[in-house]
């Protein structure tokens, strides 16, 4: 199987970058985009694009579905339950918000006095049936919300972190809560076992996958280096690098795909208004293709950086996302653009 | 009566019209209203002045003053504005530069100012002018020359005159010789009749004084109005006239009488006598028609008395024809000297002596200098010093060791070139005054392949034999780093087998590797078996040696040093996981593992059992808020729970566990750890312990009324 490297369709909507992605549950039907625009769209890729549409005819069903506008802050992370019916965000707000997907309303809202105190970076769903939500935080703490009792106070407060936590992952059987944080570290916290492990990397962990077997962890890092690691013995089982892949400012988020047959990360190292998708080999380790990923077209907003000089626009793709957690045919990528890239077999 | 008349043509209009008649005096007006009354009847007392246009110019009652002003006022049409004195926090009037301040001058007429002038000079009252007064010395000096000089003749002159002398003659006994009838031919006998006649006056040399710089014979820029001799003569008579003997000779000043060039109105000095506009040579031309061109000669008198020959003029070709025409006598009127003739060339014919009449004297045949020029040394040509210096083929060091200078310790480049290479050099540089090449070999480069390679061994990093094997069965055992580069680990497994001594070669030098590079990778491995320690240098790494040494009782009392206040804390070592991860060493080292103690509500959600070492009452007392937020009881519930546990004696595995690794904050140490601390209750330290000094107490609370108490 060759990787899927034909755009199929563009998402547009997004006023700003776009921080989060996700595919819903399988059978992984809708891409919910987190974006800094402070609203979470929720689209259809299978359908047509919105092109030049006949007035007189019927209106025909567009890919964006709907728009989740609650939140007061951008939106950093998205995780949707199994089945389809509720997904939670996080953002600048300190508070994990739960949808209802269909009513489009927020039925929960974890945060307040017991809450984080700064901004949440991620989430993910654990626990049996999914009744555990469990976010990291910049203010260096990863809280668990029960999301079955009413009471606003968060399970447990996991507070070893030394740096913000930039990512939460539960692993195989639901076991194990992994948190990475920028203090390099990755912790595996086991709950059957009442261990933790802390497995250090070295630069700041911003991105954290598993294996479906729970065996790896990809753990994407601030040094231009996305790591498979062996979760039994914490060795490195292989680094991904690649020669003009650079990632040492941004959270970009890597992903398994094809079945774990490659692993891709958005690049830094791009200039203009394409971005660029890095793709290895996850045995070999090697660079087999680099997507490029279309920018928007025409004169891009003008960036005034802090020092008050303009900034050079670049499109970084910063979140990646396979369909069906890693086993489908498609993926989609988006970036500082905004511009939500799916992707296809030709 | 078309255009307006004048006042003068009106009073005529109206004398012609009203009164015609008379003829002396001022006619009345005329009586009829409509006639302007000028007023020309009035007394002059009442008159009213008025200008041409009938204005009223004479104001003011009792002087008679003019119009001034505006309306006779001081003020102007916009009336009379007093200064204004405006300062503002921005512009300030004082940092204002002064106004110009009014000075009586401004308000003075040059009349005035010139008065004022003549205020200011100080001077003494002629009458009064004292002894050691200068002003009038021309005066004074006139007055006592008048005494020496006399009016008309002098008494010499008188002298001569009563023994028969005639101005014009020389001083002396009568000569017989030819009247000299000025060329003029005398037929017949006459002309060798020869008579008595007074001496020729002899003119007395006057001896210029030279008081200026310039060369001698030198007389200045020649004109071209006047040849050099004529003015030669001419200053010579007026030498003769002005100045007598001995007397300075000072220049007269000439007026300018260059060209045209720079002449010009503005460089008029002033004098009437030049023309401003005159161009070219001063010619003279005869400005009055028919007047004769004759020069005025100053007339002899008061002036220069004591000459009162007349000068006469002498052309030069006359002077020369009677030179040639026969002897010439000297200056004094005798001949010269037998065997001395008289020049004929005078001070203008420098240019014929100049022309070779001395010639040197020809040298004798066969004459020989005494002094004998060295032999071939003007053959040599000259030589520069920088040039001999060339030639020389010494080299600094030759030099510097004839000079017995010690060698400077550097060495030059050209001492390792070899011949070749700065054969090359030259021809680049194209100097060929290089240094010469020596081809020295520094030491280093000249060993055999055995040296070399012994040199790079002494390079190679050591690793002791101990750590070695530690790393090499720690590998075996199943961690080893570099698991993603499979070359390279066996590289450092190599390494570590020579190290530990079971492989006695050197490991080899890949090649294509520099040597710098594999010397690099090696002192990686090196570091790597380092980090790589067995445990209890693990251990080892965990206590670090006191820095400061303890005090004692006798540092107390010294003041500590200033320096210990800001010394730097010693820089923390870096955590051993983090260096390995650096390294890339993933796996056990950058693992570490500890208890973690889920909440009960956790592991119901997650559907696990609680880890055994959870404690059955930390649900209630972590959804209490954690640990850290929950506000520290006096005896906490965790206290009191642990203490009933321990009377109880339930669940004796606990205690174990916790005992090891649990964080404190976690759980409240156990009671029984803190049975070391004795406390005595029969004695409080803080009260009963060692009293500090009398005087400490009252260095910090004593005040000078307890002294006076």
């Amino acid at each position: 199987m060759a990787f899927p490297s034909k755009p199929l369709t563009q998402l547009l909507g997004s006023n700003g970058p776009v921080h989060a992605l996700t595919y819903s549950s399988t059978p992984s039907t809708y891409i919910l985009t987190g974006s800094s625009d402070r609203s979470i769209r929720l689209y259809n890729p299978s359908r047509p694009a919105a092109g030049p549409t006949n007035p007189l005819a019927p209106p025909t069903p567009t890919q964006l579905i709907q728009t989740y506008t609650a939140h007061g802050y951008e939106i950093l992370d998205l995780c949707v339950s199994s089945d389809n019916a509720a997904f939670a965000s996080v953002g600048g707000d300190r508070a994990v918000f739960l949808w209802d997907v269909a009513t489009a309303q927020t039925t929960r809202r974890f945060g307040g006095a017991q809450g984080h105190a700064a901004r949440i970076n991620c989430v993910c769903y654990g626990g049996a049936g999914e009744s555990v939500l469990i976010s990291g935080s910049f203010d260096a703490s990863v809280r668990m919300w029960d999301v079955r009792s009413q009471s606003g106070k968060p399970i447990m407060v996991l507070s070893d972190a030394r740096d913000s936590v930039s990512a939460v992952l539960v692993g195989e059987g639901g076991y194990e809560v992994f948190s990475g944080s920028v203090d390099g570290r990755v912790r595996c916290y086991d709950v059957r076992a009442g261990r933790l492990e802390t497995d250090v990397i070295g630069a700041p962990v911003t991105s954290l996958k598993r294996t479906r077997d729970g065996k790896g962890v990809l753990v994407g890092s601030l040094d231009s280096c996305v790591r498979l690691m062996d979760r039994d013995g914490g060795g490195l089982l292989r680094a991904y690098r690649g020669e003009g892949f650079r990632n040492d400012e941004f959270r970009c988020r890597s992903a398994f795909g094809g079945n774990e047959r490659w692993v891709v990360c958005g690049n830094e190292e791009v200039k203009g208004a394409d971005g660029e998708v890095v793709v290895w080999d996850t045995l070999s380790g090697k660079v087999v293709e680099r997507v490029r990923i279309k920018g928007r077209e025409g004169e891009a907003k003008k960036k005034i950086g802090r020092d008050g000089k303009e900034k050079e626009g670049r499109n970084v793709v910063s979140c990646v996302a396979w369909k069906e957690n890693g086993r489908g045919d498609q993926w989609c990528c988006a970036g500082t653009d905004g511009i939500v890239t799916v992707f296809g077999p030709p | 009566m078309s255009g307006k008349r004048s006042r003068a043509q009106y009073e005529a209009d109206l004398q012609a019209q009203q009164s015609p008649y008379v003829a002396f005096g001022t006619p009345l007006p005329p009586r009829d209203p409509d006639v302007r009354d000028d007023g020309s009847y009035v007394p002059v007392w009442k008159q009213e002045v008025r200008d041409e246009r009938g204005l009223k110019r004479l104001h003011g009652a009792f002087t008679g003053g003019f119009s001034a002003g505006y309306f006779n006022t001081v003020g102007s049409k916009e009336g009379w504005t007093p200064s204004t004195f405006v300062s503002s926090r921005t512009n300030r009037k004082k940092d204002e530069p002064k106004a110009a301040q009014q000075r009586p001058e401004d308000f003075m007429d040059e009349e005035d100012i010139a008065d004022a002038e003549d205020a200011r000079r100080v001077q003494t009252v002629e009458g009064f002018a004292g002894l050691g007064s200068t002003q009038d010395d021309a005066v004074r000096r006139g007055g006592l020359i008048d005494l020496f000089r006399i009016e008309g003749e002098t008494i010499g002159v008188k002298l001569l005159k009563k023994m028969g002398w005639k101005e014009g003659q020389g001083v002396g006994p009568k000569v017989r010789r030819k009247a000299y009838l000025d060329d003029v031919e005398r037929s017949g006998d006459d002309a060798d009749a020869t008579h008595l006649f007074a001496p020729e006056n002899t003119h007395m040399i006057s001896f210029i004084r030279k008081n200026d710089r310039k060369g001698l014979g030198f007389d200045g820029e020649t004109k071209l109005s006047s040849g050099p001799g004529e003015s030669n003569t001419v200053k010579s008579e007026d030498e003769d006239d002005d100045r007598g003997l001995l007397a300075p000779k000072i220049s007269k000043k000439k007026k300018p009488k260059t060209g045209g060039i720079g002449i010009g109105i503005l460089n008029d000095t002033g004098s009437d006598d030049e023309d401003p506009y005159e161009i070219g040579p001063r010619i003279s031309y005869n400005k009055v028609i028919g007047g004769d061109k004759k020069k005025k000669k100053p007339i002899n008198g008061a002036a220069n008395p004591l000459l009162k020959s007349k000068p006469v003029f002498i052309s030069k070709k006359v002077a020369m024809a009677k030179a040639s025409a026969g002897l010439r006598k000297c200056h004094d009127g005798r001949l010269p000297l037998d065997g001395f003739f008289l020049s004929t060339n005078d001070e203008f014919s420098s240019v014929i002596q100049s022309a070779g009449k001395y010639v040197p004297p020809s040298i004798p045949e066969g004459w020989k200098s005494s002094k004998q020029p060295k032999p071939g040394y003007q053959n040599a040509a000259y030589l520069s010093t920088a040039e001999a210096a060339k030639a020389s083929k010494l080299d600094p060091k030759s030099r510097a060791l004839i000079l017995g200078e010690a060698a400077l310790p550097g060495k030059s480049v050209f001492d390792f070139l070899s011949p070749a290479a700065r054969d090359k050099l030259a021809a680049a540089s194209g100097k060929s005054n290089l240094p010469a090449a020596l081809g020295e070999i520094p030491e280093g480069y000249n060993m055999t392949e055995e040296e070399r390679q012994k040199d790079l061994l002494a390079q190679i990093p050591k690793v002791d034999k101990y750590t070695a094997d530690a790393a090499l069965s720690r590998g075996a055992s199943g961690f080893m780093p570099y698991g993603e580069d499979e070359a390279k680990r066996t590289r450092y497994r190599t390494f570590l087998e020579y190290q530990a001594g079971l492989y006695p070669i050197l490991p080899e030098k890949p090649p294509g590797v520099s040597r710098d590079d594999w010397l690099k990778e090696l002192r990686e491995f090196a570091n790597c078996a380092q980090i790589f320690k067995p445990m209890s240098g693990m251990m080892a790494t965990r206590f670090t040696s006191s820095t400061t040494a303890p005090k004692l009782a006798s540092d107390a009392t010294g003041s500590s040093a200033p320096e210990s206040l800001i010394s730097k804390p010693a820089p923390k070592p870096e955590d051993p996981a983090e260096q390995a991860a650096r390294l890339g060493m993933y796996g056990p080292m950058t693992r570490s593992s500890q208890d973690w103690y889920p909440t009960r509500l956790l592991c119901k959600r997650f559907n696990v059992k609680p880890p055994a070492h959870v404690q059955p009452g930390s649900t209630e007392h972590d959804e209490g808020g954690g640990p850290r937020n929950t506000a520290p009881d006096l005896v906490s519930k965790t206290a009191i729970d642990d203490m009933m546990r321990q009377s109880g004696g339930f669940n004796p595995n606990w205690n174990e566990r916790t005992m090891e690794n649990r964080p404190a904050e976690a759980a409240p140490a156990p009671v029984e750890k803190k049975e070391d601390v004795v406390v005595d209750a029969e004695r409080n330290e803080a009260l009963e312990g060692q009293r500090a000094g009398e005087a400490v107490f009252k260095a910090i609370f004593g005040d000078d009324s307890d002294d006076d108490e």
